[in-house]
This record gives structure tokens, C-alpha cells and sequence, in this order.
């Protein structure tokens, strides 16, 4: 089994008109047994960036630590918040810093830039950037996403719009992946707020009461 | 082939551990801690390659001491596990990296109790309840069958038996004696199985 | 006279492919003519090592074939009867390639066998069993024990031993002597017993079957038993999934009793077990 596959991961950001949208699912598992349905993926970066980590659960955990460390910095050293553009070149650096000891995850990055423009990349995990302007893709049920945003992704999606075809695209993907799913969460950045919803898919966790009533019904394709 | 297990209450936590100390085919003892009080309010259980075990549980334990001594002020039981985390997932990039699965297992007086889980690549999840080695595979589905938040600590343990029995019918090695730990606002006891 | 007519009855099959003329067709039992099979072997060297180094899951080749893998099978005596429970979920790697297989295979409307391991190793050979346990039916004028047909079953499979069959089965019935409960692997195990469960999540259904189980329980309760302990199973196991499968065994014979998605047993005992903490 690969080390990418132990703890199992799917996630996805799209492009919409003014706004941009990313997504995860909340599964924690230690190769077949699942240890945790709520097990975040995405973290805020700025308040109209964030990063999506798929991969080996330990490295998603150091380097949100790390990127938190990194972006604090920059604010205090520049004096402003950081691009999502510069954002994806210092988690690249920090990715192929272990070119030779890698870290084994796979991350998204989504936001809206100082213009209001949306922006989406994703990479490997030593860095290798592949910009997007309509989805990128990452974790074990990357194939299953592709295909399903390939279908159902549009231009000039609206944030409502865009909400529900990244969902679906990601629940649908999910529930073809043994390894993903149990929960997902979903962020729309839009230029003035983070919209955050979770979404009620299979075997969601029910530990906190007022999930099930918080949590967002989907309809199968 | 050791088993950890810990279990979050109303307004406790249970870590329950076995007693074996194992080497090749030998069991070299019957009555082994396989736990570390942290600080008053924190406990780890942990379990893995020997030597590396006990090794990183004192150097935490240690660590999170001095934190006390130096600061007049107690780690949080979340920030210890974090610290714990930090430590694992630097040795795990050496050559020499610790081979140790974690449970920690804490009462905080702002947030209540609280259990973190932590593998050996040191993942960490704060979980409700569970459970390490083998003993995983029977006993958290128990868990998930029985368990609630508000359960009491008389219901806890009795769930808690329930899974010593499963392991006793289904698990093919013997563990004949297993030692439970609660903390709670007033620090950690033994309590009998 | 006599003799050459009970030597007709009695002669040995002719081989296969022996033409079938009027005067040698009665001579044929036809149970005998399909009594033993055939397959083809890969044209190698050692053939049993050829084909692990592709099916083997710890082999370490890349282009290995992966079989359908990962199950939760369940099944148990109790006061009542049988009870049959299984999950629907077939793997490929981390693919799930479908979430409603039948994991149960109708034997025949007294003998009910489950699937775990290879998915076209059991299908294959439960289906050969049906086959067998009807000829047996139409030799002896009676129905096969439980006893007997899991036999034959761990017999058959037994034969081919180490040649990389992977099947994990539980054949139940009711029969003369009641109901009756059989384990048989690929390994040739064959296990009489009261309560086994199968497959990558029978561990986990282990833990709430175990706990849960009554001989004594009515039929609603040990259902319920069944599909809660595959519910359970197929919440932390990741290759089990998509939906309950129950049956239910008494001297009539089995019966089908519910499908049930996982996802809404998820809900259902949400509920419940919010209710119980309240």
C-alpha cells in the first residue's frame, strides 16, 4: 500500500465567477480502519486564501503548522497579507526544500487575489505547481474527481452555483473511493466573506448533536 | 500485539492499557505501567517497538514537567499533545525515528476532558474514543455501538468490560490483566477493572 | 438378462466429448459426466507460482490483477433459526467498484451460502454446490443435510489447494437435524458452529455480535442483531459498505428479509443512540 493511500484523502477547488470554492472530506483512517470523521483537510490561510492538504495525515498536520508560521511572518516582515499566487510559490519552495525526504502530501490552494481575482493551483508533493481557471484536484479519489468536474463544471459558476456542483462533485467522487468520504466540508471565498458549510454525505459523524441539523441534504446525481 | 484504549465521559476520561511486557516469544512481565503522568491533569498511554516506548514517554513527560516548573503554569492537555505530536514528527524524519503509538488523555478545567489519538508517523485527532493495536479492530465497533457523550463513569466502565470480554473470546492473545487509569477535574487515579 | 441391463446401468461414464448415440444415452449418468472439471493452467514452468506472483496480494509485481476484496459477512444460530447478514460493497484497490453485490448465493431454497474473498471463487464454486446438492436431490430422493453439502463444498475447494483460490463462505441451512451453521475456506477449513463472521470488517462485527447475542432472542431482535453488527462493520471498515443484506432461515426454508442502505442505518441509530444519552 502506498504511503500516499494510508490515511486516505479527496480534495477539490473550482473556479467560479468572483469567488472560488474548496472542498475535502473529513475521513481520518489508518489504512482500511477509519480513526476519525472529522478530520479537517482545508485551513485558512488569509482571510480569502486557504489550503487544502491531501495526503499522510502526520505531514498535512506539520505543515499547516509550518505555513501558518511562514505566513505570519511574511505579514510581519512586509507588512500586508500574501497572494494566493505568492502563497503557491512559498508552499512550492517548501515542498522541494525536502526534494530528497519529500513530504507526502498534495496540496490545493485556492483564493481571490488583491483584484478580486479568483485563483487555483494544486501540485505534487515536491512542488511542481500546476495552475488551473477551472478545478485542480488532489487525494485518492483524484481520478473519480477529474471525471466528475470535468461534467459538471461550467464557467461563471455564481457562489450558490458553484456550492452545489463542487459538492456534488466531490460527494459523487467520494462515494465511488473506499478510502475518502465519512463527511465533507465545503468553502466558498468570495471577495468580502468565507462561506462554510458541511455537507450531510454518507456516514457522516454524529458525535456533535447539532450536526445533522447544521449539515447541508444532498440530492444524488 | 499490545492494546490501548481510552474512552471519553460526561466529565471524565478512561485510559485502559495492558500489563505485558514482551520480548520474542517470552512475556518478561505481568505488570508493566504502560502509562506517564504528564502533569496532573494529563496521562499518556502509549505502546510500540520497546526501548522506544518508554524512552519517548519520559522524555515527554520530562519536557512537560519542566514546561510547569519553569512557567508556574500546566500545559493544557491539548497543547501537550500537540507538543507530543511536534516531538514524534521530527524523530519520524531522522534515522532513528520513535516507533510509538500514543493515547493522551487529559482534563481541562476550561474545556472539560478530552482524548487525543496520535499514530506512530504521529497523526493526531482528537477523538471521543480510542483504540491502538489489535484490540482496535473488536473494540471500537463496540464502542461505536454503545457509546455516548454524556455516558456516566459506572456506564463507561461497564463498556469497557464488555470489550476486555470480547478480547478475552476472539483475540488470540492472552492478555490475562489490564490496568485502568481515570483523570478528571481532580487529577488521575487508578480505578479497579 | 438381468445382468446386462444393471451392467448398462451401472457401466462407468464415457469420457467427455464420446459421442451420444441412442444406444449408449442411457447407459450415461449424466451426474457423473459433469462430476469432475477442468481448467486450463497458465503454460509456465510451475503454474501455482506463476499465477501468486500476479493474484497474490503481497506480491510485489506491478501489474498485479486485483481481485474484489474486503467484506463483512455474518451469520448465526439462534433459538429461531439462521440469520444471514452481509454488506454489498466490492472493491478494486480503493476503487469501489460496486456498492450492491449480492453476497448471498441461493443454493436452493433450504441452503444459503455467503461471499467473502474472491468474488468469482465463491460465485464459482457455491454455484457448482447448487449444482451438486440438486444431483444429490435427484440420486437419493431426499435433500441434502447442511451437513454434507458444506462438505462437499470444502472438499472441492480442498482439491486445489494452494493453487491461490480465495474464498471465505458460510453455508447455513435447515435440515432434518435443523438449523445448521458451516464455516469453509479456501484453506479447506470446514468448521461447524453456532455464530461466525467473515471478511476484512468480521472483527468489528465480532465486537457487536458478540456482546449483543441471546440464543434465546425472538426473530425481530436477532435480525436487528445481524444488521446492526454489519452497520457497525461497515462504519469503520473501510471496504465494506453500501448496504445490509438479510436473511432469515427456519424449517420452511430461508427467507429474504431487507435491503437496507448503510447510510440510513447511520441516521436511524444517530437517533437512537441521541435518545440514549438524553
Amino acid at each position: 500500500m502506498s504511503i500516499m493511500e494510508y490515511n486516505g484523502a479527496a480534495v477539490v477547488a473550482m473556479v467560479g465567477k468572483n469567488c472560488v470554492a474548496i472542498a475535502s472530506d473529513t475521513r481520518l483512517g489508518q489504512q482500511a480502519m477509519t480513526i476519525d470523521t472529522n478530520f479537517q483537510k482545508v485551513f485558512p490561510v488569509t482571510d480569502k486564501t486557504m489550503i487544502g492538504m491531501a495526503g499522510l495525515a502526520t505531514d498535512v498536520l506539520t505543515l499547516r503548522d509550518r505555513f501558518r508560521y511562514k505566513v505570519n511572518m511574511y505579514k510581519l516582515k512586509e507588512e500586508r497579507t500574501i497572494e494566493p499566487q505568492t502563497f503557491a510559490h512559498m508552499v512550492s519552495a517548501a515542498l522541494y526544500e525536502k526534494r530528497f525526504g519529500p513530504y507526502f502530501i498534495e496540496p490545493v490552494i485556492a483564493g481571490m487575489d488583491k483584484r478580486n481575482q479568483p485563483f487555483i493551483c494544486s501540485m505534487d508533493t515536491i512542488g511542481c505547481i500546476n495552475f488551473a481557471k477551472d478545478f485542480v484536484v488532489a487525494g485518492n479519489a483524484g481520478g473519480g474527481l477529474y471525471g466528475m468536474c470535468e461534467s459538471l463544471w461550467e464557467p461563471d459558476l455564481e457562489p450558490e452555483d458553484l456550492f452545489e456542483t463542487i459538492s456534488q462533485a466531490l460527494l459523487n467522487a467520494v462515494d465511488r473511493n473506499a478510502l475518502s468520504g465519512w463527511g465533507a466540508v465545503v468553502h466558498i471565498i468570495t471577495p468580502d466573506q468565507v462561506i462554510t458549510r458541511q455537507l450531510k454525505s454518507r456516514m457522516l459523524d454524529w458525535a456533535d448533536p447539532t450536526v445533522k441539523d447544521k449539515a447541508v441534504r444532498y440530492t444524488r446525481l | 500485539m499490545e492494546c490501548l484504549m481510552g474512552l471519553v465521559g460526561k466529565d471524565f476520561v478512561i485510559t485502559v492499557t495492558d500489563t505485558m511486557a514482551i520480548r520474542s516469544i517470552t512475556v518478561l512481565k505481568h505488570d508493566e505501567d504502560k502509562t506517564r503522568e504528564l502533569n496532573p491533569h494529563t496521562l499518556i498511554s502509549y505502546c510500540g517497538e520497546a526501548g522506544d516506548t518508554t524512552n519517548f514517554a519520559e522524555y515527554v513527560q520530562k519536557n512537560v514537567k519542566l514546561y510547569g516548573i519553569r512557567n508556574n503554569i500546566e500545559l493544557t492537555p491539548g497543547a501537550t499533545a500537540n507538543f507530543v505530536r511536534r516531538e514524534l514528527a521530527d524523530s519520524l524524519r531522522t534515522r532513528s525515528a520513535y516507533q510509538v503509538n500514543l493515547l493522551v488523555s487529559g482534563y481541562d478545567h476550561k474545556k472539560g476532558p478530552c482524548l487525543y489519538w496520535i499514530d506512530h508517523l504521529s497523526a493526531l485527532a482528537q477523538v471521543p474514543f480510542a483504540a491502538h493495536g489489535y484490540c482496535a479492530y473488536y473494540c471500537i465497533s463496540l464502542m461505536d455501538r454503545h457509546y455516548h457523550p454524556d455516558i456516566s463513569l459506572d456506564e463507561a466502565m461497564g463498556l469497557i468490560r464488555q470489550c476486555l470480554e470480547e478480547l478475552h473470546r476472539r483475540f488470540i492473545i492472552n492478555m490475562p490483566r489490564f490496568v485502568a487509569k481515570v483523570v478528571d477535574k481532580d487529577g488521575i487515579r487508578v480505578i479497579d477493572l | 438378462m438381468l445382468s446386462e441391463i444393471v451392467a448398462q446401468y451401472t457401466s462407468e461414464p464415457t469420457g467427455y466429448g464420446a459421442e451420444l448415440t441412442p444406444g449408449n444415452f442411457l447407459a450415461r449418468d449424466a451426474a457423473k459426466q459433469f462430476d469432475s472439471l477442468s481448467f486450463d493452467l497458465p503454460n509456465a514452468e510451475n503454474p501455482i507460482d506463476f499465477l501468486n506472483t500476479y493474484t497474490d496480494v503481497k506480491s510485489d509485481n506491478d501489474n498485479l490483477i486485483k481481485l474484489a476484496h474486503g467484506t463483512t459477512t455474518l451469520a448465526f444460530k439462534y433459538a429461531g433459526g439462521v440469520v444471514v447478514a452481509v454488506d454489498s460493497r466490492a472493491t478494486q484497490g480503493s476503487v469501489i467498484a460496486s456498492q450492491s453485490v449480492k453476497k448471498v448465493i441461493e443454493i436452493n431454497p433450504y441452503l444459503l451460502g455467503t461471499m467473502a474473498g474472491g468474488a468469482a471463487d465463491c460465485f464459482f464454486w457455491e454455484r457448482e454446490l447448487g449444482r451438486r446438492c440438486r444431483l444429490y436431490e435427484l440420486r437419493n430422493k431426499e435433500r441434502i443435510s447442511v451437513a454434507a453439502a458444506s462438505k462437499l463444498l470444502a472438499n472441492m475447494v480442498y482439491s486445489y489447494k494452494g493453487m491461490g483460490l480465495s474464498m471465505g463462505t458460510m453455508v447455513s441451512g435447515w435440515d432434518k437435524t435443523g438449523p445448521n451453521l458451516f464455516y469453509v475456506d479456501n484453506d479447506g477449513t470446514r468448521l461447524k458452529g453456532n455464530l461466525f463472521s467473515v471478511g476484512s470488517g468480521a472483527t468489528f462485527a465480532y465486537g457487536v455480535l458478540d456482546t449483543g447475542y441471546d440464543h434465546e432472542m425472538n426473530k425481530a431482535d436477532a435480525i436487528d442483531l445481524g444488521k446492526r453488527s454489519i452497520y457497525h462493520a461497515t462504519h469503520r471498515d473501510a471496504y465494506s459498505g453500501g448496504y445490509v443484506r438479510i436473511y432469515h432461515i427456519n424449517k420452511e426454508g430461508w427467507e429474504f428479509i431487507s435491503l437496507t442502505d448503510v447510510d440510513e442505518l447511520h441516521w436511524q441509530y444517530a437517533d437512537e443512540s441521541r435518545n440514549r444519552g438524553a
